[in-house]
């Protein structure tokens, strides 16, 4: 089981959204990170095949996607960033509406609604207008939906955006039970979403891959680029501007600062121990 | 069909639909068919303190004018029309207004000016008055031998009396029964000349505010993603949404004709139903009574409405914007009526086979079509192609917004 994409790309006009970015994906969870606008919808919409590349090509178990159609869709789960809904629609009335567009079995489809329905905590919100449910519910919705068929593939944009953190927690180990002989790929912002669960990390720039590894491994290689140093709490501001710092907190009238950089930032500094969050940071600190 | 029927039921949920059904059921049923009958349009005349002139008694006074019509015997004979002017000029006379009211002055004094012109005294004064009021009765004869004049001046007029064109209006009329049946009409005349013709007027308005966001909604509510990674979903979606606009302008028109007639049978009745429709237009053709007018102008309604229902589906699946899909919509319906004037007939003419454009009171008319050197009388036409043309839009808008879902 292979999800693999060749010097994939996606021009819109002359801005470049997506830049040749190859890799293969076998079982098992990654995340996508990435700021706004580094690509990875883009890139996610291509995997699913609702969006046409302007060069490259998908394949599932070395078959190109779009040659595949219905037969790729049927492995396939999405859950778009921003998922629309239909307001006037109850919890179990849209997910019959996703299974009767999936072409699951009306039998299998109800079995199916009241697990997902019960898995994501919604159950006693089925009958509910998804008009009246919270963002963390249409969100766990949006999921249910994405699992509806039972997907090989299971492409998240951002599933934990609106979650609060007790079903962001719930939806990790979700994931971490579901994937077993699946793909999950995910999207986020919230970087110890993926330390905690992704066995493989995409890092986009600019639509590039500009880094790729297990955590452990990326983590790596931000050590010795992160430090701790206190200062007058006057001057932490101006140690904002012309650093990245990753975490600031005042201890009287002193501040204590944890500073990205590649080089102690002064002669007080001491290194820390790194994590993903400052790998990010490091990457995309200014962008920030 | 449990796609269908899951589409059909999003789109009765959706709060705006079922406001703009029940503002639609309102306009038509209630005030321009209830109200209508019972206030401002068949109520009783002379209440001073009414914005309309009515009483609130239009139940009471319709039967009160059904009966009295019914004393002339329920032919319209030399004898009948005379006696009904008489009667006229009687209660005119002795000032009886509720009688007056009753009378259907209107009706006899355009028949008087359309059969009998040479009677109109036109030096009465300052303020003109009805002929019915002063016309000698007794000279009020030869009824039919008139209309058959008057009509062959009218279709000379109008370049319509030679030819195959004249032949086939002068077919139809020959069909006319005479001497026509004759009861109450301005009941009828209210029904089939203003409140029908406007059933498919108000509909366009609420069906393009309905269904405009049929496709191009799925990109404001940003499910277009959704939908496409479902298993050929977005195809059989597209025929679901087509199927479920095109049951409800059904269900929209079924609503508003059910409403219709309900009114109809507690205000009107059945009285007059086979009054040959030349009682309320004397120089009509079509052989055809009342009722089959008023199944032929529900027809068109319901016709053109499923029509325009899938030209809106078709725009909507067009555009991406909701807003767009509404302004397009309403300018196919509204553009062409505000356009024609400006146009050539025979453009005038074709713009009105467009849905829900021309009207269902083209039956009233001697309008035909020239097509492939054979006429057809226009409310054949007018009935069958815009339904046509509707289901025609209906492939291409499933095609298109398959299309456009992998742009």
């Amino acid at each position: 089981m292979e999800l693999s994409f060749d010097r994939l790309t996606k021009h819109y006009g002359s801005r470049i959204a997506v830049d040749r970015v190859s890799a293969s994906l076998t079982p098992g969870v990654y995340g996508l990170l990435g700021a706004n606008g580094a690509g990875k919808t883009t890139l996610m919409r291509m995997l699913c095949a609702i969006l046409e590349p302007t060069s490259g090509e998908v394949f599932w178990d070395r078959q190109e996607v779009t040659a595949m159609g219905a037969a790729y869709r049927n492995v396939l789960g999405y859950l778009p960033q921003d998922f629309g809904y239909y307001p006037g629609y109850t919890a179990a009335e849209f997910l019959a509406y996703i299974a009767m567009l999936k072409g699951i079995p009306r039998e299998t489809a109800q079995r199916c609604i009241r697990e997902l329905l019960e898995t994501m905590g919604l159950l006693g919100a089925a009958r509910k207008k998804l008009r009246t449910f919270s963002g963390g519910m249409k969100q766990r919705v949006g999921i249910a939906q994405a699992l509806l068929n039972d997907p090989r593939v299971l492409i998240l944009d951002e599933p934990t955006a609106g979650l609060d953190p007790k079903e962001r927690v719930h939806l990790r180990n979700l994931l971490a039970d579901y994937a077993g002989d699946r793909i999950v790929l995910l999207s986020t912002h919230i970087v110890s979403d993926v330390e905690a669960i992704a066995d493989q990390v995409l890092v986009m720039k600019n639509g590039r891959f500009i880094l790729r590894g297990t955590v452990p491994e990326l983590v790596r290689r931000a050590e010795g680029r992160v430090w701790e140093l206190t200062v007058p709490a006057e001057q932490a501001r101006a140690w904002e501007k012309r650093a990245t710092v990753a975490n600031l907190r005042h201890e009287g009238d002193r501040a204590v600062l944890r500073v990205i950089a590649d080089e102690r930032p002064s002669d007080d500094a001491v290194p820390c121990r790194a994590t993903m969050e400052d790998l990010y940071l490091y990457h995309f600190g200014q962008e920030a | 069909m449990g796609l269908f029927a899951l589409e059909h039921k999003k789109l009765w949920r959706k709060t705006s639909v079922r406001v703009s059904v029940g503002l639609c059921f309102i306009y038509v049923v209630i005030f321009g068919g209830a109200l209508n009958y019972q206030w401002f349009g068949l109520g009783s005349e002379g209440d001073a303190t009414s914005a309309f002139g009515n009483r609130f008694d239009g139940r009471t006074e319709i039967r009160a004018s059904q009966a009295q019509a019914a004393r002339y015997g329920g032919l319209l004979t030399d004898e009948a029309f005379q006696q009904m002017v008489s009667d006229l000029q009687q209660y005119d006379a002795a000032g009886v207004e509720s009688l007056l009211g009753r009378s259907e002055r209107t009706l006899l004094n355009g028949w008087l000016g359309q059969l009998y012109p040479e009677l109109e005294e036109r030096d009465r004064g300052l303020y003109s008055i009805l002929m019915a009021y002063y016309v000698d009765t007794s000279r009020l004869t030869d009824f039919y031998a008139r209309r058959d004049a008057a009509l062959e001046d009218f279709l000379h007029s109008q370049g319509q009396w030679t030819g195959a064109e004249g032949e086939l209006l002068r077919g139809m009329d020959a069909r006319v029964e005479e001497p026509f049946r004759y009861r109450w009409t301005s009941g009828w005349q209210l029904l089939l000349g203003n409140m029908l013709p406007d059933v498919g007027v108000v509909m366009a308005l609420f069906l393009a505010i309905i269904l405009s966001p049929a496709f191009a909604g799925e990109w404001h509510n940003n499910t277009a993603p959704l939908l496409l990674t479902t298993d050929g979903g977005w195809q059989r979606l597209a025929l679901a949404k087509v199927l479920s606009g095109l049951a409800f302008a059904a269900e929209l028109f079924g609503l508003l004709a059910v409403g219709g007639v309900a009114a109809q049978l507690v205000w009107l009745g059945t009285d007059g139903w086979d009054m040959p429709i030349q009682t309320i237009k004397l120089l009509a053709v079509a052989p055809m009574n009342m009722l089959q007018a008023e199944v032929y102008e529900y027809a068109f309604a319901l016709l053109g409405a499923v029509g325009y229902a899938g030209v809106v589906l078709l725009l909507s699946a067009l555009v991406k914007s909701n807003v767009l899909a509404l302004l397009t919509s309403l300018a196919a319906v509204y553009g062409p009526a505000v356009a024609a004037q400006y146009l050539p007939v025979g453009v005038q003419k074709a713009l009105e086979l467009l849905p829900l454009v021309g009207s269902g009171a083209d039956i009233f008319r001697t309008n035909t079509f020239h097509i492939f050197g054979k006429y057809i009388w226009s409310p054949w036409l007018l009935i069958t192609v815009p339904v046509l043309i509707g289901l025609l839009c209906t492939p291409f808008a499933i095609m298109r917004w398959s299309r456009r879902q992998r742009a």
